[in-house]
C-alpha cells in the first residue's frame, strides 16, 4: 500500500507558496495605499474613510457567516454596538486612561461572546431551518436598542453618549490605524476562508444534514464562528466608539444590521474584498450625496439593491471580475486557471474505533418503533448483530428499511425502543453523537457536497478524528485502509481534485462508502451501497466489504435489494416486511423460505412463474 | 380585571390581523414576506389619503385592500417570481422593498408623523368597565378576518388548491394545480390583508413611513410558532400576545415590548413545532 503515497508532496506546498506570493503583494499595495491616504485626500473623505473602514470590517463579518457559512445574520450591528457602548460607558463613567481603554475592548469582547454564544445556542440546533436564524439575529438589535432606552441617563438612553475623553489620536492616524487594520483582517480572512476550516464551513452551508452524519458537530461550528465574528465586529465598533466620540442606539439597531447586509449583498457575498469594497464606496458616496438628497439616496440603494438580487445575486464585484478575467485571458490567450492543491494520502494510526474490546453486542436493536401520526413505519423490530457479521437486510419497498437505517443513526428519529452500540444506548443523540458511538451510515440517494472536490470530502470525514487547520491546507490526508482501498480500486485516487457534481454516478457512490469508512466505525449501515452500479463494480465493492468484516471485525448492515449479491456476501439475513422483522436467520434459511419468495412475488396464488 | 382581559384580547385581535397576511404567504410561497411592515405602512396610509380627501372614514379599509392588492400584484410579478427558488434572497429583495416603499411615502407624504381619523369613536361600557369601542371592534375585524380566510381555503377552489400547494407542491402541481397561479393570488390577498391591518392599527396610534416596522419582528415570531394554521395563529397571539399585556402592565412596557420576540424564540428553541400539535 505504500505506493499510495506517491502523490508528489511538493505539489500542494507550491500550491500553497502560489498563494502566499499573490496575497502578501496585494496586502502590502493596500497598506502602502492607507499609510499614503492622508496626504492626498481631502479632510472630509479621510474623515468618512475612517468609519467606512470600520463599517466594512463590520461587513466582513457579516460576509464569512452568511456568504461562506450560510448564516444569513442581522445581529451584526448588534455586536458593534456593544463594543462601541462598552467603550462609551466605561469612558464617561471611568474616564479614560490606558487601563480603562483595556478594561472596556475586553468588557466588548466578552459581552459580545456571550450574547452570541446564546443567539446562536437559540439558533442552531438539530433540525433548525435557516429562515430560523435570519429572525433571531433580525430581533438581537432590536433588544439591544430597548436595552439602551430603557438604561436612562446611564446609557444616555434615545441621545446616547456624547464627549467622553477617547484615544488622543490624530484623523490621519485613526486612518492609517484602522486602515492596516482592515488590510490585516481581510487578508486573514482571505486565509481562513480558503483554509480546510473555510472548506467546512462551506460543506455546512450546502448539505447540513451530510454533515452531521460524518460526524461533525455543525451547530456548535457555526455557534464558534458566530462568537468569534462578533467578537471581531465589537472590537470594530470600540473603535469606532473610540474615534467618533458619540455612541447612540442607531449604530446597535437593526436598520445598520440590515444595511451591513446590503453592502454585503451589493459588493458580492461570499469573495471577502466585494463585501470591504461595497461599503467602502457605498459609505463615501452616500456621505456626499444624503446631505443633498437624503430620501432620494435611500430610494436609489433600495432600489440597486433589490434589482441585485434579483438579478445579479453574486453581487457587483464578481461580475466585474469575470469581465477583467476574460478581458486577461483574451489579452494574453492564457486561461487564469486555479491551482488546486491535492494532499498527499498518507495511512492513518489504527486503533481508533469505538467499542474495541467491548464484550457488548455491536448493535443491541430492541423493541424499535417509527411511526408518523397513525401510520407505523417500525413496530417491535428487535435484533442483536455482533462485529465480524455482515447482516443483509431485505423487503420489498416501503418495508422500513431505509427508515431503519434511520432509527439507528439519529437518536430523534425512533417513536419508542433503544439501540445501543457496545452496550451504550444511543438516547436522543443527534447524529454527530452517534457517529462518535462508532455507528457510520451511507445514504440511498447519494448525498454529496456539490462543489467540494474528492479530497476535500473525504478531509470532511476525518475532521472528527483530525480535526483541521484554521488558516492553510494539509499537506496530507491520513485514510484508513479500508478507504484507500475503495479509492484505489475505483480509480478515485487520481480524480482527487475533480469537484463531486463532475464525477460519474459510480464513482460518487464509491466515493459515498469511502467517506463512511474514513470515519472508522465499528458499525458500518450501507443503504444499498451497490444501486446503479455495473457488475463489475459490485462485485469489487462486495469483496472489499466481505474482507473488511472479516479481516477488521467491522459489524455491517447493508440494505439490497439484489437477492444474489445479498447471498453471495452476508453472513446473517434479516427480512422486514410492513415494518416488522419477518425473518431472521442464516442465508441458506432465509433463500429457503417459501414465506420470502411469496413476499417477493406478492403473493402465493401469483406465483406462476417456473 | 375586566380591562385587563379586554386588554390582552384585543391585543391578541391586533396581532392575529397583523400576522394572518404574513401566514398565509409563509405557507403558500414558503418565503418571509419583509415587505410586510411596507403593506402595513400602506394601508395606514390609505387611510391618511381617505382623512384627507375628507371621505367617510369607513372607506379606509376597502381603499387599504385595493391598494394592499394592487401593490402585491406588481411585486409578485416584479420581485418574488423570480426569487421562487431562492427564500433567503426573498426574505432581502422584499426588505429592499420595504425601504423603498417606506422612501416613496417618505417623498411623497413627508416623514413627520400624522393622524387619521376613527370610524368609531367614543367608549362603551363593558362589566361596568369603561372601554374603548373601537378597540371592540378590533375584535370583531380580526374574527372577520379570520373567518374570510377560513371561508376562503375550505370552500373555494382556490382555497382547497393552496391547501394542496401548502401540503405538497410537486405533486399538487403534477395534479395539474397551476401552482404559479395559486402563488401569485396568494401574495395578493396576503399584501391585502397586511394593508387592510395597517389601516385597522392607524387609528389606535399615528401614521409615519416606518410605522409598519415595529410590527415586523412580532408578527414574525407569531407565524414562526403557528406553523402555517389559523387555529395556532389565534393561540400564539393570544398567548403571547397575552404575555406581552400582562409583563407591560406589571412590570415594564419597555420589557413588554420584547415579550413576544423572547418567548417565541425560546419556545422555537424547546419545542421546534411551537403551537401547532404536530
Amino acid at each position: 500500500m505504500a505506493d499510495l503515497t506517491t502523490t508528489p508532496a511538493t505539489l500542494p506546498r507550491r500550491a500553497f507558496s502560489g498563494r502566499l506570493v499573490p496575497a502578501g503583494s496585494i496586502a502590502g499595495l493596500c497598506i502602502v495605499a492607507v499609510v499614503a491616504g492622508p496626504y492626498f485626500l481631502d479632510s472630509y473623505t479621510v474623515n468618512i474613510l475612517v468609519r467606512s473602514f470600520l463599517y466594512a470590517a463590520t461587513a466582513l463579518t457579516v460576509d464569512i457567516l452568511w456568504g461562506y457559512a450560510g448564516i444569513l445574520t442581522f445581529g451584526q450591528a448588534a455586536f458593534f454596538g456593544i463594543g462601541a457602548y462598552a467603550a462609551g460607558i466605561t469612558f464617561t463613567y471611568m474616564d479614560f486612561s490606558p487601563q480603562t481603554a483595556v478594561l472596556a475592548l475586553l468588557a466588548g469582547l466578552a459581552v459580545s461572546a456571550v450574547v452570541a454564544c446564546i443567539t446562536g445556542w437559540i439558533s442552531f440546533f438539530h433540525g433548525a431551518s435557516p429562515l430560523y436564524v435570519a429572525i433571531v439575529t433580525l430581533a438581537l438589535p432590536i433588544i439591544l436598542v430597548q436595552v439602551l432606552y430603557s438604561g436612562g441617563t446611564f446609557t444616555g438612553s434615545s441621545s446616547g453618549l456624547v464627549g467622553y475623553n477617547t484615544f488622543d489620536l490624530s484623523v490621519e492616524a485613526w486612518f492609517t490605524i484602522c486602515g492596516i487594520g482592515l488590510v490585516v483582517l481581510t487578508t486573514a480572512a482571505w486565509f481562513f476562508v480558503n483554509s480546510d476550516f473555510g472548506r467546512l464551513l462551506i460543506a455546512i452551508r450546502e448539505n447540513e444534514q451530510r454533515c452531521t452524519y460524518l460526524g461533525i458537530n455543525a451547530p456548535r461550528v457555526k455557534i464558534l464562528l458566530m462568537v468569534v465574528m462578533a467578537m471581531i465586529a465589537s472590537v470594530a465598533g470600540y473603535a469606532y466608539a473610540g474615534y467618533t466620540v458619540v455612541v447612540a442606539p442607531e449604530i446597535g439597531s437593526f436598520v445598520f444590521g440590515t444595511e451591513l447586509v446590503m453592502w454585503v449583498a451589493l459588493g458580492g457575498r461570499g469573495t471577502l474584498i466585494g463585501p470591504v469594497l461595497g461599503t467602502i464606496a457605498i459609505d463615501v458616496i452616500s456621505a456626499y450625496l444624503s446631505g443633498n438628497l437624503p430620501y432620494v439616496w435611500k430610494l436609489i440603494i433600495g432600489s440597486i439593491f433589490v434589482l441585485v438580487i434579483v438579478a445579479l445575486p453574486q453581487g457587483i464585484v464578481p461580475v466585474l471580475k469575470t469581465g477583467l478575467r476574460r478581458l486577461w485571458s483574451a489579452a494574453t490567450r492564457r486561461d487564469a486557471a486555479p491551482c488546486v492543491a491535492v494532499p498527499a494520502l498518507i495511512e492513518a494510526p489504527e486503533g481508533r474505533r469505538a467499542g474495541t474490546g467491548s464484550d457488548a453486542p455491536a448493535l443491541n436493536v430492541a423493541d424499535l418503533a417509527c411511526s408518523y401520526g397513525s401510520l407505523k413505519v417500525l413496530e417491535g423490530v428487535a435484533f442483536k448483530a455482533l462485529g465480524s457479521e455482515l447482516l443483509g437486510i431485505i423487503g420489498p419497498n416501503g418495508a422500513g428499511k431505509t427508515t431503519l437505517m434511520r432509527c439507528l443513526s439519529d437518536g430523534y428519529e425512533r417513536t419508542g425502543g433503544t439501540v445501543a452500540v457496545f452496550g451504550h444506548a444511543i438516547a436522543r443523540t443527534p447524529p454527530q453523537g452517534v457517529v462518535g458511538l462508532g455507528i457510520g451510515r451511507s445514504f440511498q440517494t447519494t448525498s454529496l457536497f456539490e462543489t467540494l472536490t474528492v479530497a476535500e470530502s473525504l478531509r470532511l470525514a476525518r475532521y472528527r478524528l483530525d480535526g483541521t487547520r484554521m488558516l492553510s491546507h494539509a499537506p496530507t490526508l491520513a485514510l484508513p485502509d479500508s478507504a484507500r482501498r475503495v479509492i484505489t480500486a475505483t480509480g478515485l485516487d487520481r480524480q482527487l481534485a475533480i469537484e463531486c457534481r463532475h464525477l460519474s454516478h459510480g464513482m460518487k457512490r464509491a466515493l459515498e462508502l469511502a467517506m463512511v469508512l474514513a470515519l472508522e466505525p465499528s458499525v458500518l449501515l450501507l443503504d444499498e451501497p451497490t444501486a446503479g452500479l455495473t457488475k463489475p463494480e459490485r462485485t469489487l465493492i462486495g469483496s472489499i466489504l466481505v474482507d473488511l468484516v472479516q479481516r477488521e471485525g467491522l459489524c455491517t448492515l447493508i440494505i439490497e435489494h439484489d437477492l444474489d449479491f445479498v447471498r453471495e456476501i452476508s453472513t446473517r439475513i434479516i427480512v422486514l416486511h410492513q415494518g416488522k422483522v419477518l425473518l431472521d436467520g442464516s442465508v441458506a434459511e432465509v433463500v429457503g423460505s417459501e414465506l420470502v419468495r411469496t413476499i417477493y412475488a406478492g403473493g402465493a396464488h401469483q406465483e406462476l412463474a417456473p | 380585571m375586566t380591562a385587563l382581559v379586554l386588554d390582552i384580547v384585543t391585543t391578541a385581535a391586533i396581532l392575529f390581523a397583523v400576522a394572518s397576511g404574513l401566514l398565509i404567504i409563509l405557507g403558500v410561497l414558503k418565503i418571509v414576506n419583509f415587505a410586510h411592515g411596507g403593506f402595513l405602512t400602506i394601508g395606514g396610509y390609505s387611510g391618511l389619503v381617505v382623512t384627507q380627501l375628507g371621505l367617510n372614514a369607513w372607506l379606509a379599509y376597502p381603499a387599504a385592500v385595493v391598494a394592499g392588492i394592487v401593490m402585491g400584484a406588481v411585486v409578485e410579478r416584479f420581485v418574488i417570481r423570480p426569487l421562487y427558488d431562492r427564500p433567503l434572497d426573498a426574505i432581502l429583495a422584499t426588505w429592499g422593498l420595504g425601504i423603498i416603499i417606506g422612501q416613496l411615502i417618505t417623498i411623497v407624504f413627508g416623514r413627520e408623523i400624522q393622524f387619521v381619523q376613527t370610524p368609531i369613536t367614543g367608549a362603551t361600557s363593558v362589566f361596568g368597565e369603561t372601554y374603548s369601542l373601537y378597540r371592540l371592534f378590533l375584535i370583531l375585524a380580526a374574527a372577520a378576518v379570520a373567518g374570510g380566510i377560513a371561508a376562503l381555503l375550505n370552500a373555494t377552489r382556490l382555497g382547497l388548491e393552496a391547501r394542496a400547494v401548502i401540503m405538497n407542491e410537486p405533486l399538487a402541481r403534477g395534479l395539474g394545480i397551476n401552482s404559479g397561479h395559486v402563488r401569485f393570488v396568494t401574495f395578493c390577498i396576503g399584501a391585502g390583508l397586511a394593508s387592510l391591518a395597517g389601516a385597522l392599527i392607524t387609528p389606535l396610534s399615528s401614521v409615519d413611513p416606518n410605522m409598519g416596522v415595529p410590527w415586523l419582528v412580532n408578527a414574525f415570531m407569531l407565524v414562526l410558532v403557528s406553523s402555517v394554521s389559523l387555529a395556532s395563529l389565534a393561540t400564539a397571539a393570544l398567548t403571547l400576545g397575552g404575555a406581552q399585556v400582562l409583563v407591560s402592565t406589571f412590570i415594564s412596557p419597555v420589557i413588554g415590548g420584547l415579550t413576544i420576540v423572547v418567548l417565541a424564540a425560546l419556545l422555537l428553541r424547546i419545542r421546534p413545532a411551537g403551537f401547532s400539535r404536530g
